[in-house]
């Protein structure tokens, strides 16, 4: 059954979170080795167990590439309820998905971006059990190599400001290694909350990595071990 | 606070629904909302305390994205907000060279009263600001106007203490700065400052030094700032290359603007330096509020009489 509109987003039994407020946004921050960006889609996919929408803005990597990467995850995945803005600036391939794409030629098109980001959301809107959608920005360090931080920080707030108006849930990708410490607390105003994910280094094979929830109320503490399968 | 609020759009009918919608969805925040038929009567409208710009994109006389660029430059704080027939698919969005807009289709299931609920997050949470804004800024702004900042001899005092700031640092130029809802104003300085005027928000270092839970910030070179390489050059042609902030903080825990010392060349500061700093910082502030005091003391012999 779906939760009505103003419960929060939960994220199934195998992450260590508990549910997140709806409109609220976090940011998920690891680096590049970690399993950060591969946590940050599976907190947005768990909306297709929900019935709710889920809509991604790839900056990094090409809609069929992260439809494939959403796979190793997901291998049922359902893209009826899904969309994503591709913009690796690559040609639009013919796809064999049923997810509504749109494409930016560049990222530095952040007002295309954010149009196109705002016209899915109200398709997905429409459709999505209680209106309810997970937006997954992955990733804000891509979109750093092409705007300065002033209009990156202005294009965050905007999308996180259209999530909170409309009762979703905001999921930012960033790989703090990459960016100025400035940087990352500049960006981090955005967001409601942090989920810090580093590398896990023991024995087990199930775990894939370990994650730490700063900044929202009612979670667990310390690092938390997660598996994404 | 008042909100303005401009409303463009070239059909009468349509503008006239989406005024009534607006009026009526955000009554609670006594919005005024200007109504505008064409590009140029938009233009005119535009004042540095516009907040949101709700605006077709097709006017008689020229495109919203011409509305926008120009409210860019007017009044770089506003939300704008592209309410419009037009598919965003169709519209060439790079000659906006990256400025944000928020879009809502008219005809979608947003419709006008989702609008009205993304106006009313635009403008109570600036949510399309190009900076962040303390989480208590309704009350930070709310004590800096409950304060009488023209008095003569508070400024006098207030001018002293720029000084031993430039004195202490060895430095050209030191101030104290409010920081306003949009902008960030100059209330005493030493040097060439006293030749600066007011400036956007969104150009001023001192609106992230009211963000630090520390009270003070210092930044050691703009040009290898994130925050600040943008508009480095502006920083430059001032004489500000490196730079040193203290909040001036009321006795409620409200932050009102910081003490700032300056220099021309790259520059680290010392611990015992923060901390001299932040003292005077406290001291302009235990001023401020001691005329306050005053003053109300005063009204209060008025009112026996």
């Amino acid at each position: 059954m779906s939760p009505d509109g103003t419960a929060g987003y939960a994220f199934g039994e195998q992450l260590p979170i508990e549910p997140i407020d709806a409109g609220s946004t976090v940011m998920v921050a690891g680096p590049a080795l970690s399993p950060a960006e591969s946590l940050a889609r599976s907190l947005v996919l768990q909306a297709t167990e929900d019935d709710e929408g889920s809509l991604f803005i790839s900056t990094n990597k090409t809609s069929e590439k992260l439809l494939t990467a959403c796979r190793r995850t997901n291998p049922a995945l359902d893209t009826s309820l899904m969309g994503v803005i591709d913009c690796s600036g690559q040609e639009p391939k013919p796809g064999e998905t049923d997810a509504e794409v749109k494409y930016v030629s560049t990222q530095s098109d952040l007002t295309g971006i954010g149009m196109k980001f705002s016209a899915l959301y109200e398709l997905l809107y429409a459709e999505a059990a209680q209106g309810r959608v997970r937006t997954g920005l992955i990733s804000l360090s891509s979109l750093a190599m092409y705007v300065d931080l002033r209009k990156l920080f202005r294009f965050a707030q905007t999308l996180s400001g259209r999530i909170d108006s409309a009762g979703g849930l905001g999921v930012f990708a960033i790989d703090p290694t990459t960016h100025d410490e400035r940087t990352v607390n500049t960006l981090g105003q955005v967001a409601d909350g942090r989920i810090e994910v580093r590398e896990y280094d023991g024995d087990d094979e199930d775990i894939d990595g370990e994650l730490r929830v700063r900044g929202l109320p009612d979670q667990p503490g310390g690092w938390q071990p997660f598996s994404l399968s | 606070m008042t909100h303005r609020i401009l409303c463009v759009d070239g059909d009468d009918d349509v503008r006239e629904d989406t005024v009534d919608t607006l009026r009526s969805e955000l009554g609670d925040l006594d919005p005024i909302v200007e109504p505008a038929g064409t590009l140029a009567d938009a233009e005119a409208s535009l004042g540095t305390d516009t907040d949101v710009i709700v605006t077709e994109y097709d006017l008689p006389d020229g495109t919203g994205f011409d509305l926008v660029g120009r409210a860019e430059a007017i009044c770089p704080d506003a939300g704008t907000i592209l309410y419009t027939a037009t598919d965003p698919g169709t519209l060439d969005t790079t000659e906006l060279r990256g400025a944000i807009t928020e879009y809502v289709g008219k005809d979608s299931v947003f419709g006008s009263e989702r609008l009205a609920d993304l106006v009313r997050t635009t403008v109570e949470s600036r949510s399309q600001g190009s900076y962040p804004v303390p989480q208590n800024e309704a009350e930070r702004l709310a004590a800096l106007r409950s304060y009488d900042l023209d008095d003569e001899a508070l400024m006098a005092s207030l001018d002293r203490i720029t000084d031993l700031a430039a004195t202490h640092f060895d430095v050209e130029q030191a101030s104290i700065n409010l920081i306003t809802e949009h902008s960030q104003e100059f209330l005493t300085c030493y040097g060439d400052a006293e030749e600066w005027e007011t400036m956007d928000r969104e150009d001023s270092i001192c609106t992230f030094t009211i963000l630090e839970d520390a009270g003070v910030m210092t930044v050691e070179d703009v040009t290898e700032d994130p925050r600040f390489q943008s508009r480095a050059d502006a920083l430059l042609e001032l004489g500000i290359r490196s730079y040193m902030g203290a909040n001036l903080i009321t006795s409620s825990g409200l932050v009102i603007g910081p003490l700032c010392v300056y220099d021309d060349e790259p520059r680290s500061f010392s611990t015992a330096e923060l901390a001299y700093l932040k003292d005077l910082a406290t001291l302009a502030v235990d001023l401020i509020e001691c005329h306050a005091r005053l003053d109300a003391a005063d009204d209060l012999a008025e009112g026996d009489r």
